[in-house]
């Protein structure tokens, strides 16, 4: 049906009170560094708790790896790697016994990989899971996932606990050793600086719902700020002006694509510009979540769709 | 290393890559034929995705910066400043007015501006002499 890494249409999850998921498509090529990005409670975990067969979503269907969400669990479970933010594993077990156990249930198992990476995250094998503090704790996580030899490995908050040097290491196996290998990496965290470093898709989510998809290549090569003085000039939103804010005298329009010709036309209706910048991650994702109204979502789509389009 | 890369800056990481390939090249520190790390590796040192520098080799093999030859690996191609000369001024016009428009701003006037320009481009020749030599004492 797609040959996406994991494709979901208007998913949505409701707890009692809570749209926690509300209409969320996805589009997540293979063989890319995806990050989902988002604040604590924007829905990205229990994005990946539908994915995973973990949770039913209220509405909506998705695809990983071409494998239907709900119906064909097991194929996508054998193929998926899962690093979840709650480290809870059988406390009383070594990480030695873990790899025993976890060994069975994966087709793709590699013993090398267990030894490879046990030795170059220095954990310690025979202490038991709950004696662990919790940087080795995620480590075991990292460990058992990429054993797995899964085709798509899903990290939520990955660096929770791990000090600098273990995520520079971790980041240098996830590109040599997962996208080396044409394989996906998935990764949900709010820790933007970890993510830009490796990503190059980025989806950013908030109140359950999808603000922005792209290369993130792309999103530097087009997205602008657009600082202008003037009176009278337009203050409405589209699909290329994603965002309008007024700062004393000057209007700061973020703009999605052809900036320049966007600043000649208000230059056009008599104002003054001021500047035209780029911006990176950080700056967008704090202009985009920190408004009170998201984007429609029929507007995403379209913006996702022009930004992602090959470069003239 | 011979590569960095800022992913938090604005400007796209594998546009970071090409300049720097560009700029190494013009300066005297890669010339025809010396190799370039594979993809993996140099996205790996870079702890970048491997889509990112495969994107900026691609572009660069385009343009005749490099080539990658069968087995994968990639070089400076023979005359990587060779594609048309055409091309080459459209590539450069849109510097040449980013210059003209800032400059204008900041109220320099041409021949200062001018004055600028030259001396960014004998400063490079001086550091491609340089290199030369080098090369002549240690060859």
């Amino acid at each position: 049906m797609n040959n996406q890494a994991i494709w979901t249409e208007k998913l949505v999850k409701t707890y009692p009170g809570v749209r926690a998921v509300d209409g969320l498509s996805l589009n997540v090529p293979r063989g890319v560094a995806y990050g989902f990005l988002g604040r604590n409670g924007a829905g990205k975990t229990s994005t990946i708790r539908i994915l995973l067969g973990l949770a039913r979503p209220s509405e909506g269907r998705g695809t990983v790896l071409g494998f239907a969400v709900g119906r064909e669990q097991v194929a996508i479970l054998e193929r998926t790697a899962f690093v979840s933010e709650s480290k809870t594993l059988y406390g009383g077990l070594t990480p030695r016994e873990l790899v025993r156990f976890t060994r069975g249930f994966y087709p793709n198992w590699s013993d090398d990989a267990v030894g490879k990476y046990s030795r170059l995250f220095e954990i310690p094998m025979d202490r038991p899971f709950s004696k662990l503090s919790q940087g080795n704790r995620t480590k075991v996580y990292l460990l058992l996932a990429l054993a797995q030899g899964a085709d798509l490995l899903i990290l939520d908050e990955p660096g929770m606990g791990l000090d600098p040097v273990v995520v520079d290491e971790f980041l240098r196996v996830l590109v040599e050793d997962v996208l080396g290998e044409g394989r996906t990496v998935f990764i949900s965290s709010h820790q933007l600086a970890d993510v830009e470093q490796i990503a190059d898709w980025v989806g950013l989510i908030d109140h359950g719902r999808l603000l922005l998809e792209a290369r993130l290549d792309d999103i530097k090569n087009r997205f602008r700020w657009v600082t202008v003085t003037g009176n009278g000039l337009p203050q409405t939103k589209s699909p290329e002006v994603l965002l309008v804010a007024t700062e004393g005298s000057f209007h700061k329009y973020l703009v999605t694509k052809d900036a320049e010709a966007f600043a000649a036309e208000l230059e056009g209706q008599g104002a003054t510009i001021a500047g035209v910048s780029p911006l990176g991650l950080r700056e967008i994702f704090l202009a985009l979540v920190r408004k009170e109204e998201p984007c429609t979502s029929g507007n995403v789509g379209e913006i996702a769709e022009a930004v992602s389009s090959p470069l003239p | 290393m011979l590569l960095h890369v800022n992913p938090a800056s604005g400007v796209p990481t594998y546009l970071q890559i090409e300049t720097q390939v560009k700029h190494y090249i013009a300066a005297g520190a890669l010339g025809p034929g010396d190799a370039l790390p594979s993809v993996r590796k140099l996205a790996a040192d870079l702890r970048i995705s491997t889509n990112t520098v495969a994107r900026a080799y691609q572009d660069l093999e385009r343009d005749g910066v490099l080539r990658t030859v069968q087995g994968g690996r990639t070089y400076v191609g023979e005359n990587p400043g060779s594609f048309l000369k055409s091309e080459r001024v459209r590539r450069l016009r849109p510097y040449a007015r980013q210059i003209a428009v800032e400059g204008t701003q900041l109220r320099l006037d041409p021949h200062e501006i001018m004055e600028l320009v030259e001396q960014e481009l004998k400063a490079l020749e001086e550091v491609n002499e340089q290199s030369g030599n080098l090369d002549r004492e240690t060859g």
